[in-house]
């Protein structure tokens, strides 16, 4: 083992951990002697985590999530425990978490985290640079901050419920917050779960307009799939950000991502390639989508969207 | 003798290719196919101070050098060759006479605004019985004491629908031919005076091209640009000017058909390598690239002779025949290097190649740049 | 009201970056330099943010190389009035951090200013790590809003509205902060001719500030990513005949 003492902050959406939590459950046994689960403000979780792999686990009770307010948190946690690492999970609030308890830490941290394995003694991490083009390894002096990318680990096929562990309940003094959230807006309201798709239907550019985005849509909803798309789709306010899959989007492991209009820009390619099956469909055969995908069909991706969906309809009747 | 620009002048064409490259680059395509003017390019030429590139800064302009201004035409041509039209024809064709032959007045009225870019230019010579034979001109200017009358209409006119400001010729006095030919102003929206349709054309599709029409239009007395009959000269130096400008143009389109064609030939896989490993491409490359490099160099030297006030017609003459047939020669081997893409018009190339062909048209003709050349070799 | 924004040079994202046989590390010479993206948006959102309020200064700091001064410039033609460049052995986020803390003493002390508002883009494109500006705000030991969309000049400081995943959040924090901002709906202005020339004449800081923090971080190698096996391109004679051929495969892969 690489190290003794992992500590593994689980994120929870409606009192329940969300998948990258789970996840990094996986990555932390297999590095060290010991996992420590911590949940805020969710201490029903704390089973949770124990069955998915953490040895114990730790529950503060706290008030909705605010980074100032966590990070505090975390950081006497890690003061009383002492981990050698501290593992976070990549959602855009565990990234500002993880940096947060970093900076009051003084400890390194490497945002990102693919991969993990052990190299004279060290721990080695390994994270992409330049939009997913390199992946690069790097050990960390000290307490290590590991916020780690959803989908790089896969989380314990079945729970271990009948599993023990202590849970410990703690409590957190939170100094004034200097920061204020006066209101807190909620503008998409579909629920978009593309970390745990089975099946994702995503377009890009070459879809060419929101009429015929609604192929992808019509075709996803067939699949009993999710959509998904680039950056670009989402400038063009086809779909909500909700939907965006790669680098400052989601990163995705499906069974099956059907790839229509997609050209397959570095940014998009390094959040799909843990998908098991790529179908791409694009009118440029030299598109780089391709060099990625199992079945690259050449050709209109509206007209391909159009054939696939009566097809699908027939095989479903 | 140099043959770069000056540290100063390359960031100014730098930060127009960045414009380019984010802005233009990316519409070009689609401003060819739906024929539209590039209304953003127009908005965002003008907030940058490309509209007024080389006149000075009391009338609104950047007070660059002229070499500026024909670096960023042939930079934004190199993306697009119908927004560089776009820029040119209210800078050179529009601006630049008001500045030469205009009154203080006319200047503050007529050229700060083009400067600016608040409004956008047009130059008017041509009728449907006088293109090259300029002299045949059959708008009228009549003199009525306190206003000037003009009858008749102009075809071909780069601009025309969305331009504000139109620097026309018309004839002033008949007996005496090029010299009965004086130049005037006329704003968009006088009575009288009409912009009608949209021609249809070859290439740069996106320009706006239409017939102006005057019946019984009175302009101003004030709006007489320059002597009275001086037109002929008025229009004679300012397409000088022009055909720098459409040299820089042409050199641009056939950049950028070589840029995109290098980019196609190593992404293009055939017999198991792209197509650049083999050596027929990359000659033809070679030589379309020294070509182009050979016309730029002609470009260059009647612009800084033109910046410098040398003599340059002559100059212009050959850069802008050389120019236009290597650009023409140049967009036709990129679409025979492509093949069947070069021939698509969901590929680039098709669309430098119509692009290109102007180049040898407006602006006077290559046979006119002939003209021009082979009247200085006579009169050496 | 005093502005600092910190800006890193990076290369241009738009080109895939490979490895160099030759050197074993990323080939960073194929891809032109630019100012980091968020870093734009940062600028852009702090000068208006100056046009709104008036009677303000922005000044541009970047940790790099001397070559780091042609970002420096281009950001003096958008809406910066000062440049600096700090010259410091930061390798890692900690360490830049720290240098970025010591260059805003410096410069407070060098123009007797105090910075009200510190803008940094929310990650650079390069090593996408989001976490200098938090660790800035730490050692300045102010408070930090991440992930910004848009500011206002309120009375208690500023009111910043943050992007969540589901929507924004509006959060009130009294100044000297920093703020980390992402994509507004905005695009960040293009320079004019004349701003260019203006951004000519001014003189770029050079910064010492001594030895910063070890970094923490060290790079042991880098590595193309493994190359997923690309499967069989279909091009028919028709869409049909193409479409037919691919689900037939996709069937038989038990995909469907």
């Amino acid at each position: 083992m690489g190290c003794k003492n992992v500590m593994v902050y689980v994120e929870t959406a409606e009192s329940k951990p969300v998948n990258v939590g789970l996840e990094m459950l996986t990555a932390a046994k297999e590095v060290a002697e010991k996992v420590t689960a911590v949940v805020i403000g969710a201490a029903d979780a704390a089973a949770t985590a124990i069955a998915y792999g953490a040895d114990d686990a730790i529950t503060v009770d706290a008030a909705e999530y605010n980074t100032e307010a966590y990070a505090a948190i975390v950081v006497e946690l890690v003061k009383k425990y002492a981990p050698e690492m501290l593992f976070v999970g990549a959602t855009p609030n565990g990234k500002d978490l993880g940096a947060r308890v970093a900076a009051k830490l003084k400890a390194g941290c490497v945002t990102d985290v693919i991969g993990m394995k052990e190299a004279d003694g060290k721990i080695v991490l390994t994270a992409p640079l330049y939009g997913g083009t390199i992946y690069s390894d790097v050990t960390v002096e000290g307490t290590v901050v590991a916020i780690i990318r959803g989908g790089a680990f896969k989380k314990a096929e079945e729970p271990d419920t009948a599993k023990e562990g202590t849970i410990t309940a703690e409590t957190v003094e939170i100094a004034d917050l200097r920061a204020k959230i006066v209101n807190s807006v909620q503008e998409i309201s579909e629920s978009v779960n593309l970390e745990e798709a089975e099946i994702i239907v995503a377009g890009g550019r070459g879809v060419g307009s929101a009429e015929n985005y609604e192929l992808v849509k019509e075709l996803a909803s067939l699949l009993g799939g999710v959509v998904g798309a680039t950056r670009p789709v989402i400038e063009e306010g086809w779909v909500s950000r909700a939907h965006q899959v790669g680098q400052s989007g989601k990163i995705v492991a499906p069974k099956l991502y059907i790839a229509c209009g997609i050209s397959g820009a570095a940014q998009h390619i390094s959040g799909i390639t843990g998908s098991d099956y790529i179908v791409a469909i694009n009118k440029d055969e030299d598109a780089p989508i391709f060099e990625i995908s199992n079945i690259g069909i050449v050709g209109n991706c509206v007209d391909a969207l159009k054939i696939m969906i009566e097809e699908v309809k027939k095989m479903q009747a | 003798m140099k043959f770069h620009f000056s540290e100063e002048e390359q960031e100014i064409i730098s930060m127009v290719e960045d414009y380019a490259i984010k802005e233009v680059g990316p519409r070009a395509q689609e401003i060819d196919e739906e024929e539209r003017f590039p209304i953003e390019a127009r908005e965002g030429l003008a907030e940058m101070g490309m509209m007024g590139v080389y006149f000075p800064e009391e009338y609104g302009g950047a007070g660059m050098s002229y070499l500026t201004y024909i670096g960023v035409a042939e930079k934004l041509a190199e993306y697009c060759a119908t927004t560089s039209i776009m820029m040119m024809a209210s800078e050179s064709l529009c601006a630049w006479p008001i500045f030469q032959y205009g009154t203080e007045e006319q200047k503050q009225k007529f050229l700060a605004p083009l400067c600016s870019g608040e409004k956008l230019g047009a130059f008017a010579l041509t009728e449907p019985s006088a293109g090259t034979d300029a002299a045949m001109q059959k708008t009228v200017a009549a003199d009525k004491g306190d206003h000037w009358l003009i009858n008749g209409s102009k075809i071909f006119i780069t601009n025309a629908q969305y331009a504000d400001i139109f620097v026309f010729f018309a004839m002033t006095d008949k007996e005496k031919g090029t010299k009965g030919i004086s130049a005037f102003i006329v704003e968009k929206g006088t009575p009288g005076f009409e912009v009608s349709g949209h021609e249809k054309k070859m290439g740069i599709r996106g320009s706006s091209t239409s017939e102006l029409i005057f019946n019984d239009c009175k302009i101003p007395k004030e709006n007489l640009l320059g002597e009275l009959g001086k037109g002929f000269k008025i229009a004679m130096t300012t397409l000088d000017g022009g055909r720098v400008g459409v040299a820089a143009q042409a050199v641009g389109i056939a950049q950028g058909a070589i840029n995109d064609a290098l980019a196609y030939v190593k992404e293009r896989v055939q017999f198991g390598k792209p197509i650049w490993k083999f050596q027929n491409t990359q000659f033809q490359l070679a030589d379309m690239q020294a070509k182009v490099d050979a016309a730029r160099l002609l470009l260059y030297r009647a612009a800084q002779a033109k910046q410098d006030g040398e003599p340059y017609s002559h100059l212009a003459a050959m850069a802008k025949l050389v120019c236009a047939e290597t650009a023409s020669d140049v967009t036709r081997r990129c679409v025979q290097l492509a093949g069947g893409y070069g021939y698509s018009r969901d590929y680039p190339f098709e669309r430098h190649m119509r692009d290109a062909k102007i180049t040898e048209i407006y602006e006077g003709t290559s046979e006119v740049q002939r003209m021009v050349i082979s009247g200085w070799m006579g009169n050496k | 009201m005093e502005i600092l924004v910190c800006i890193k040079q990076v290369p241009d994202d738009s080109v895939n970056i490979k490895m160099n046989p030759a050197t074993n590390a990323p080939d960073l010479d194929i891809a032109t330099p630019i100012v980091n993206a968020f870093d734009t948006y940062a600028l852009e959102m702090a000068t208006r943010l100056k046009e709104a309020i008036g009677d303000s200064t922005i000044t541009v700091v970047s940790v790099g190389p001397d070559k780091a001064k042609d970002a420096i410039k281009t950001c003096l033609a958008v809406g910066a009035s000062k440049g600096y460049v700090v010259k410091a052995d930061a390798t890692d986020t900690i360490s830049t951090a720290d240098a970025l803390a010591k260059a805003v003493a410096k410069i407070e002390e060098a123009e007797g200013v105090k910075f009200d508002i510190i803008f940094c883009g929310k990650e650079s494109t390069d090593c996408a790590s989001g976490q200098v500006g938090t660790m800035l705000a730490e050692d300045l030991d102010v408070p930090v809003v991440t992930n910004l969309v848009d500011i206002e000049k309120i009375d208690a400081g500023i009111s910043a509205k943050q992007e969540t995943e589901e929507g924004y959040n509006i959060i009130e924090v009294a100044m000297p902060c920093v703020v980390t901002v992402t994509k507004p709906e905005y695009e960040p202005r293009y320079p004019t001719i004349k701003s260019k020339m203006a951004a000519r004449k001014i003189p770029i800081g050079e910064l010492e500030i001594g030895d910063v923090v070890a970094p923490a971080v060290t790079v042991v190698a880098n590595a193309e990513p493994p190359k997923k096996a690309a499967g069989v391109k279909i091009n028919e004679e028709t869409l049909e005949e193409s479409m037919a051929m691919a689900l037939g495969m996709m069937r038989d892969a038990k995909v469907l």
